[in-house]
């Protein structure tokens, strides 16, 4: 008799096992964000005995690209996966290995609880969308508060000229200058500058034309961003070498941040932080003053695998973690990072959060207008060309604003024909 | 028939002693190297099925601008670095054998730049360098100049060069030191006595007797010079005007964010050609046999 229950007992638990769908789930290796996906994940599996999350963060590796590169070549690829990068969704999508979501009936309805249709055009790709945008970081300026009153300015400068007359106030020969303007020399680094400043001059028209293999940044607004650059440099209102944190060390007025920083700053420097003022990237003299100005988004996103044997599942549990709100709510409080949601100023169940940290709210508020970067494969050596044929000319006053801008479009047209 | 066994016996013994090491090897080693190859020889992007392109890697290579500009970046800098780096290892190799007192100490605080972490010490540097730091206030102040450190192509391949010169110092005269060490006493007493100055016996004694200790340094810096990545994918980025860019960059990008392990291992190894070419040229060049009777 004991022996029998014993086999029925057996028998019950690996039917229910086999019956059972088990979905492997990874997520950025970060430990606020990891924290999230495990409360998330145990609610889930509460609620849905009958699919099992194997989550995990994205193996250690140089980068999580490498780490799930490696995967798919060996076969280990997860059914869904967080954490990429457009660029990187691009390289995934021209290979194949992704799932549009738009195929799944119910993928609208999702959108549209999330207010997010404005945000998901930006991750179209030949009229799919493969890509889910879990969160979305404007780039904003930061200026200081301080600074700008001791030369007579009671709010942020909005213009280039306003900039540059700040800066003319503000800079002093090595000690000081009016803004942080070309962020780095590596590839990425034109997301915060360039193409940023692009985005707001252009009221968000893309940089690149994919689809016909163009480079469209030559044009009016590029030519105003370049000789922003330019002037900048060639006056001494920015330098290229800055040192460490010169933001905090008062060298310069204002620079570009993510709402990353935001951590940072309020443990690293509170004194600071209370003394700061959040606005979006200066733009040319003739935007309109009551348009809204659009900025550069550094997004990441939630894709599904092709070669995933549950798709379905794996669609409703995408569906169960992003159609709740209170969700989301947790991922604010935890992460401190904006999720892609077109209601996140608005939405009441935020605002609690939006009045206790007004650098956050201000983030918040631009998440409309804050666009990914072009869905390219070929996205770092774009972003190679543009720093050397024109960000660096210009530091280095080598080219005019003109002859930079249509060089960069000439090699990148190259590259992407 | 008893010595046959023992024979047996002893092979057996040796096989599985070395084969821990064999198989580590052919696992670690000749595994990913026969995959260099294949993968030199082919066009693959990670996600989608190989393919044999033979030898286009190659040809696209040589006639690949950015390769030959890393070629071209990588003897620049060795031209500031290994004079910098053997001199001045050289130099502290010979005052560790003039002090008395905390020798063990002045080892040490030289070896620690050698262990520090090169992200950390890059950081410092690009500080000390910065148009605000502490250097360019000193100029400024002293000749109303700033020197632009990390805009001039030459003089960032020279401020990374002083970077990695200050990390290695302490290793190499160290290997320097122990060097002349072993140099006999007796052969210095010897030339004083026949009248030999201090310069005449640091070149005809100390110079050709510390060659191996020198074509070891020399070497490890060639080799060094290679595989640099750290400081200038800090600092500079690859910049000003690509200048900087160094092959471990390169083969980085190339691999893992351009997807083109295809290339990458193409220029992978032609680094490695490169620096087997320079070691080579090292040795038949300046390697003596050295014999102290």
């Amino acid at each position: 008799m004991k022996r029998l229950v014993l086999v029925i007992a057996v028998l019950t638990v690996s039917l229910l096992l086999l019956g059972q769908v088990e979905l492997v789930f990874w997520t950025a290796p970060n430990p606020l964000q990891e924290e999230f996906w495990k409360e998330t994940v145990d609610q889930w599996h509460q609620e849905n005995p009958d699919i099992r999350i194997k989550w995990s963060t994205i193996p250690a590796a140089a980068s999580s690209e490498e780490a799930i590169l490696i995967a798919i070549a060996s076969n280990q690829a997860p059914d869904i996966c967080t954490n990429i990068m457009s660029g990187f969704a691009a390289q995934l999508i021209g290979a194949g290995q992704l799932v549009p979501l738009e195929t799944f009936p119910d993928f609208w309805d999702l959108v549209d609880t999330r207010e997010m249709r404005e945000i998901i055009e930006g991750w179209k790709f030949d009229g799919s969308y493969y890509v889910f945008p879990i969160y979305s970081n404007p780039m904003m300026m930061w200026w200081r508060k301080d600074l700008l009153e001791s030369v007579g300015f009671d709010r942020a400068p909005r213009t280039y000229s306003e900039v540059y007359e700040f800066s003319k106030a503000y800079s002093h020969g090595l000690e000081r200058f009016g803004m942080q303007v070309i962020m780095g020399r590596n590839w990425w680094d034109r997301w915060f500058d360039f193409i940023t400043y692009y985005y707001a001059a252009s009221g968000g028209k893309p940089y690149l034309d994919v689809e016909r293999g163009r480079a469209t940044f030559d044009d009016e607004y590029g030519l105003e961003v370049a000789k922003f650059i330019d002037t900048m440099f060639r006056e001494k209102w920015t330098a290229a070498d800055l040192g460490a944190n010169p933001f905090y060390m008062g060298v310069i007025g204002g620079t570009i941040m993510g709402p990353w920083e935001i951590n940072w700053a309020k443990t690293q420097f509170p004194d600071i932080y209370n003394n700061i003022i959040v606005a979006p990237p200066p733009v040319p003299d003739s935007y309109p003053e009551d348009a809204p100005i659009n900025t550069f988004a550094d997004t990441k996103g939630l894709v599904m695998f092709a070669h995933s044997p549950h798709k379905e599942e794996a669609w409703e549990f995408i569906k169960w973690v992003y159609s709740n709100i209170e969700n989301d709510k947790r991922w604010v409080e935890i992460t401190n990072m904006p999720p892609a949601r077109g209601d996140l100023g608005t939405h009441a169940i935020f605002s609690s959060f939006m009045a206790e940290d007004p650098v956050f709210a201000e983030y918040a508020k631009y998440i409309p207008y804050a666009i990914p970067p072009a869905l390219t494969e070929q996205y770092v050596d774009v972003q190679d060309m543009m720093t050397q044929y024109l960000v660096e000319p210009l530091m280095y006053g080598r080219a005019t604003p003109e002859n930079a801008l249509s060089n960069a479009a000439t090699r990148i047209r190259r590259i992407l024909w | 028939m008893g010595m046959r066994t023992l024979q047996r016996r002893e092979t057996i013994k040796g096989w599985s002693i070395s084969s821990v090491y064999l198989a580590y090897t052919a696992i670690f080693w000749g595994y990913p190297f026969v995959w260099l190859f294949i993968l030199a020889l082919s066009r693959w992007n990670f996600l989608t099925p190989r393919r044999f392109v033979w030898f286009d890697n190659f040809i696209r290579m040589v006639t690949d601008d950015v390769f030959w500009q890393v070629v071209f970046n990588t003897f620049n800098f060795m031209l500031y670095f290994i004079p910098m780096v053997l001199g001045i290892a050289l130099l502290f190799a010979i005052a560790l054998t003039k002090i008395k007192f905390f020798k063990t100490f002045f080892i040490l605080a030289f070896l620690v730049a050698n262990v520090s972490s090169g992200v950390a010490y890059s950081i410092i540097f690009s500080n000390l360098f910065a148009i605000n730091g502490p250097l360019n206030r000193l100029t400024y102040n002293l000749f109303g100049k700033t020197i632009p450190w990390f805009s001039e192509p030459q003089l960032a391949l020279f401020a990374i060069a002083m970077m990695v010169t200050w990390k290695f110092i302490g290793y190499y005269g160290l290997i320097l030191y122990s060097g002349l060490q072993v140099i006999p006493r007796s052969l210095y007493e010897s030339a004083e006595l026949d009248g030999a100055t201090k310069w005449v016996k640091f070149r005809k004694i100390t110079l050709p007797l510390l060659n191996p200790s020198l074509v070891m340094v020399l070497i490890l810096s060639i080799v060094l010079t290679f595989g640099i990545f750290t400081e200038p994918f800090i600092i500079t980025g690859g910049g000003p005007m690509r200048r900087t860019l160094t092959f471990q960059m390169l083969i980085y990008t190339t691999a893992f964010q351009r997807l083109d392990p295809g290339y990458a291992s193409t220029l992978a190894m032609a680094t490695a050609l490169l620096t087997f070419g320079c070691v080579f040229l090292t040795r038949k060049l300046i390697e003596r046999e050295v014999s102290f009777v």
